[in-house]
């Protein structure tokens, strides 16, 4: 078991390396082949105030006189030693940049992901608990959670609380209780499938057979659910989980900008308006690493929890069944 | 009535509007067995169920009266009832992979039932876990606890969940077809280890259960359940012996056991002469000789899954004559799959030789194999699954004709008409999908998609094990009829030794990947050499009546033997 | 009764299990189709729906409250809001539209490449679809419209890409499961060719659940598409996208009708579309 174990766990973080190494390849060409010449319009614009020698000394960097491949090559060998090159826009390294922006993004992605599960589990522990009627509404809240854009939760969470309650002003996107309702935004279209795959595996579980058994043997229904249904429920969930973590990095751009906070969602979007290739490219990068990283981990817990699963048979994409 | 452990009168069960169980009575004495009989929708498992109480919350109602021990159990709050679960009554359910949480281990669950016995100190629950564990005859208590169920094979589980319900030594017993998913010799020691322990523990039993043989000889008595209703009630040996209701002949009347010549008649029409001096022919005398339409010559395969290499077949040879019927028997990882495949040239065997109509099959393009299988068709065991949902009966029937291009449109269509009458099928199916079809219109429409291109051989892979006794027999019938009728060369896989009896001439007996036994039917019934096939023909239900039912076997011969 | 053991054709002629699941579906899903019909026929005729200019507007009556005259409000230019709503549906819509179709074809032909063929074609797209998975959607779509340039049918175009791994790997999945099935078996026994396999029974089989996802994603990325207008990354004013409304209208926080009239029809469209889809899937 543990060789093999180890030949597992080795397996799949040679791939997760692989993956974003592509993931790399594929941003870079994504901005830097499609059409306009990006990178030397923004150098020129003069809002941007760079000297002509800074020009030069940006071209030679990112190699931009040679062809794309050079300019790939540099750019990705840069990458695996950690360099993440300069800002096109301020001329600051792209490492201080997205450094300085981070912690805001973490904060309030870790409170989402909380605020998600917390909703989740409550969601699916009332679906299969509630009596009948009940039941059914909390059902269909999973539903109506991801038909809702997530700047208008935003937008209507900063009237009522904001405007009309003061429970927090806008002025103050980084206090806690503004961070809050920025975190319960982002969370909300997020906990949706969470929970959706909750609800599926508690209905799944509580149909065996070997739940039926164990009932028969006068188990009550809170020791069924917390001996039985818990632990081989929580094993598809944990995959979902790490799924949703890519949610939260994109859904982070949104809720950062209606409640004005600075973070990696503001980055990015000022990257977008000044063409700031290297900062987009690294930002990029940076969530794939995240996303595989969680997402290893994931993988690399699943045979711990779960006795059957095979350590030959599983591969990251089959785990969650869309 | 007083005395009885287990009264049910009246019981009706619904789901929603739909009245799946009708006004069933019946009762159970203490100590004593009753096992209610029925095929897939009887109503057995529901009522099963419901006297159990576990039938879905809020979906089925059931009104009547179910006593335990004189008490009315159907109306009492859960929390009255929970105290009875377990300790009063145990539960064994059908598909021991199932039934236990594949999660945690054996030891973690048998606490639960452990518990139920007052005891509050772990050692010493431990320590009648692995006393019970060791009496239902797991031969290793101490690792049974300590595995996860996907480490132990069905048998072994089974045994586990028999040992986790007497722990807490109940009056009554439901067991829920307790050995239908298992091994045909696995299922006799099941079964004697449960009718052992019963009587040591005085304990009783209601056993649900599609087989009568099954239910005659573990029973004391029976109920017949046909639609939710009961058809008959009574002593097993009263029901065995003396049917009251046609529907009760005609479950008796189609247990293979019973009727070992029922099917003979029909068949033995193509080939005059008695049947035991010809048909088998070991492998080193077969030759290239007319009239070998199967040859199958020391065939080899090695599956390597896992690291660890499988030898499936090891050596196998078989051979058939034309127009006649040779069975592979074995239980599962016998090879006898695997056999199959090879045969069908879905695998390629390691070494051996392997021919069909006297064409050889190996070292064949893969056109000239696509040739070979024109005369060469399976029917899979499951007409479930064997036939696209999304596709119609007459595309169905008719696809081996488009695919090798036989004949013109019209010609096709009449063809595929006839093949779905001569399977006795009304023309109407033809634009009807597999989910309109009942299990036994489905096997035909398989078997008449064999046949529609006019094979020479046939494979039928346990043709009928999928469906219930009754649909059994009329597909055998068809089946017997339509190799006479086309002079048809079967090859047929079973794991029932009774079913073979009835419509084989010759057998292989397999074992591991290697023929064990060898010959014909009448032979390898009589006079069996290898341990193998004795356990497998002793695993018969009935094959070797008690005393007290021989005469019911005789009896029921008589209406077959009429016709021969 | 009597006529069972001699004639055993009979009996399982009889016992056929025909479940009749006849009648209309929920009154939900009613309600769901009455409001997608509603939406096309909003974005295929609009002046059907509305005389009023979604362009040009009577400054007289700016931000004026939702009334008789103008069932959701003004702007700050005197355009009625619900018109510029049902104008702005066609251009939501075809683009969804669009984006669904990019993720449906490129995610299918990829997933049934990878599931049928297997070996090194599926390790090749697996890869691939393990990126795009890698890189959260939406961070995918932003990078691939500020490549391509801020208009809503590069906005559609990249979330159609960002969606092609979901596509992809459900149709994997499927194609898998059905490529096992005894049918497909028996369909190479009756001389069939892979060819046939395919195209006969693994595809009819397996393109269902697709398509109730196929549905399921159009309502997602509606989402998208507004999200990408609220950030500015669609047509510019004065086009009229849901999102973009949303958008401009936060601006003015004593007009709440210009984000909750759009956001409401967002809100509502999305959940019926999701309401189908579910009933879709249960259906099947």
């Amino acid at each position: 078991m543990t060789g093999d174990y180890r030949r597992f766990a080795l397996t799949r973080a040679g791939q997760a390396i692989v993956v974003v190494l592509l993931a790399y390849v594929f941003t870079f060409l994504i901005i830097s082949v499609l059409p306009g010449d990006a990178i030397t319009n923004t150098l020129r614009d003069p809002q941007h105030g760079l000297s002509e020698e800074d020009i030069q000394r940006i071209v030679a960097f990112y190699g931009l006189d040679q062809p794309v491949i050079v300019q790939l090559l540099l750019s990705l060998g840069r990458f695996l030693t950690g360099e993440l090159g300069f800002s096109l826009q301020s001329n600051l390294p792209v490492s201080q940049i997205v450094g300085d922006a981070l912690p805001s993004t973490l904060t309030l992605a870790t409170t989402a992901l909380l605020i998600a599960i917390i909703f989740a589990v409550a969601i699916a522990y009332g679906a299969q608990y509630l009596p009948g009627k009940w039941a059914a509404i909390v059902r269909s809240i999973p539903s109506f959670f991801l038909s809702v854009p997530n700047f208008v939760i935003g937008l209507i969470l900063i009237e009522f609380f904001a405007f009309r309650l003061h429970s927090f002003t806008t002025t103050d996107p980084h206090s806690p209780v503004a961070t809050l309702f920025a975190a319960i935004t982002l969370a909300i279209p997020v906990s949706a499938p969470l929970a959706e795959v909750l609800i599926a595996s508690l209905d799944h579980e509580s149909r065996q057979e070997y739940a039926l058994v164990a009932r028969s043997r006068g188990l009550s229904e809170a020791r069924l659910f917390a001996k039985h249904l818990v632990k081989p429920s929580a094993l598809p969930s944990v995959a979902m989980v790490a799924l949703i973590v890519g949610e939260l990095l994109g859904g982070s751009v949104i809720t950062e900008t209606i409640f004005g906070r600075d973070g990696i969602g503001t980055v990015v979007q000022k990257a977008v308006t000044g063409e700031d290739q290297p900062v987009l490219q690294a930002v990029v990068s940076l969530s794939a690493v995240v996303f595989v990283a969680v997402n290893l981990v994931a993988d690399l817990a699943s045979p711990l929890l779960d006795p059957r699963v095979k350590l030959r048979e599983t591969k990251l994409k089959e785990k969650v069944g869309a | 009535m007083s005395a009885d452990l287990l009264t049910v009168e009246g019981l009706s069960i619904a789901y929603g509007p739909t009245v799946v169980v009708h006004d069933v009575s019946f009762s159970l004495a203490q100590g004593e067995s009753l096992a209610l009989i029925g095929e897939s929708g009887s109503g057995k498992s529901t009522i099963a169920k419901a006297i159990l109480r576990l039938l879905p919350h809020g979906e089925a109602t059931a009104t009547g009266r179910v006593a335990l021990n004189g008490r009315d159990v159907l109306g009492l709050p859960e929390k009255q009832f929970r105290p009875l679960r377990g300790r009063e009554l145990g539960f064994i359910p059908q598909d021991p992979a199932s039934a236990l949480n594949p999660v945690r281990t054996i030891g973690a669950q048998a606490h639960e039932a452990a518990a139920l016995l007052g005891e509050t100190d772990p050692a010493v629950r431990r320590a009648r876990i692995l006393d019970v564990l060791e009496q239902v005859g797991l031969p290793d208590p101490v690792r049974v606890y300590d595995s996860y169920p996907h480490q132990l094979s069905g048998g072994m589980l089974q045994r586990v969940l028999i040992a986790l319900t007497v722990l807490p030594r109940p009056s009554l017993i439901v067991a829920d077809e307790p050995t239908s998913a298992l091994d045909v010799t696995v299922q006799k020691l099941i079964l004697d280890m449960l009718t052992e322990l019963r009587q040591e523990l005085d304990i009783s039993l209601l056993l649900i259960t599609h087989d009568l043989a099954i239910a005659a000889e573990r029973a004391d008595s029976l109920v017949v359940l046909k639609d939710g209703a009961v058809q008959e009630s009574g002593s097993s040996r009263d029901i065995f012996t003396a049917p009251q209701t046609d529907y009760a002949r005609s479950l008796q009347a189609d247990v293979p056991a019973l009727h070992p010549d029922r099917y003979r008649a029909q068949r033995t029409v193509f080939a005059a002469e008695p049947t035991h001096d010809v048909v088998f022919r070991p492998a080193a005398v077969a030759s290239r000789s007319t009239g070998l339409q199967i040859d199958v010559q020391g065939v080899t395969k090695r599956f390597s899954a896992g690291g660890k290499d499988v030898l499936a077949c090891d050596g196998v040879s078989f051979a058939v004559e034309r127009g006649r019927t040779h069975a592979l028997v074995g239980e599962s990882g016998s090879g006898k799959t695997t056999a199959v495949r090879l045969l069908l040239g879905l695998e390629q065997p390691d070494s051996g030789r392997i021919s069909v109509a006297g064409q050889s099959t190996s070292g064949r393009s893969r056109a000239e194999v696509r040739d070979i299988r024109r005369h060469l068709q399976l029917v899979y065991q499951n007409p479930f699954t064997s036939l696209d949902p999304t596709w119609r009966v007459g595309r169905i029937v008719r696809e081996p004709l488009d695919q090798f291009g036989v004949g013109t449109k019209p010609e096709r269509a009449r063809r595929v008409e006839e093949a779905l009458a001569s399977v006795g099928l009304p023309t109407d199916v033809a634009s009807r999908r597999p989910a309109h079809l009942s299990g036994g219109q489905r096997q035909r429409v398989a078997i008449a998609r064999a046949l529609v291109v006019r094979p020479d051989v046939v494979v039928l892979d346990e043709p009928t094990s999928a469906l219930d006794v009754s649909v059994q027999a009329g597909i055998l019938e068809l089946l017997s009829k339509l190799q006479r009728e086309l002079g048809l060369t079967y090859l047929f896989v079973s794991h029932d030794l009774a079913l073979v009896r009835q419509v084989a001439d010759t057998v292989s007996v397999l074992r591991k990947g290697q023929v064990v036994e060898a010959g014909a039917v009448e032979d390898i019934f009589s006079r069996p050499q290898h341990t193998y096939t004795r356990a497998l023909l002793d695993s018969i239900p009935l094959a070797t009546p008690a005393a007290a039912l021989g005469g019911i076997a005789a009896e029921a011969k008589q209406p077959a033997k009429a016709t021969a | 009764m009597t006529a069972i053991l001699s004639n055993t054709q009979l009996r399982d002629l009889g016992s056929t299990p025909r479940k009749l699941t006849a009648g209309l579906p929920p009154a939900t899903v009613l309600l769901s189709f009455a409001v997608v019909l509603v939406v096309i026929l909003w974005s295929l005729v609009p002046g059907l729906f509305t005389s009023l200019s979604p362009v040009t507007g009577d400054t007289a009556s700016k931000l004026a409250a939702p009334s008789a005259a103008h069932w959701f409000g003004t702007d700050y230019l005197g355009r009625d809001q619900y018109a510029r709503v049902v104008h702005g549906t066609a251009s939501s819509v075809t683009s969804a539209l669009v984006a669904v179709l990019i993720g449906l074809v490129i995610g299918s032909i990829i997933g049934l490449a990878s599931g049928f063929r297997g070996g090194w074609v599926d390790a090749v797209l697996g890869r691939f679809v393990d990126v795009l998975l890698a890189i959260p959607g939406f961070l995918l779509a932003v990078v691939i419209v500020s490549s391509l340039g801020f208009q809503t049918i590069n906005a559609a175009i990249a979330t159609g890409v960002s969606a092609v791994a979901v596509f992809a790997r459900l149709m994997r999945a499927e194609v898998m499961r059905v490529r096992g099935a005894t049918y497909v078996e028996a369909s190479y026994l009756q001389g069939g060719n892979r060819l046939h396999a395919l195209l006969g029974h693994v595809l009819p089989n397996a393109y269902r659940s697709v398509l109730v996802l196929a549905v399921l994603q159009f309502g997602t990325s509606i989402l998208i598409i507004a999200s990408l207008a609220f950030l500015g990354y669609g047509d510019p004013p004065p086009a009229s996208d849901w999102g973009l409304l949303v958008a401009s209208g936060k601006t003015y926080v004593t007009a709440p009708w210009l984000v909750y009239a759009p956001a409401l029809v967002i809100v509502i469209t999305v959940l019926s579309v999701n309401r189908i889809s579910r009933w879709l899937r249960n259906a099947k």
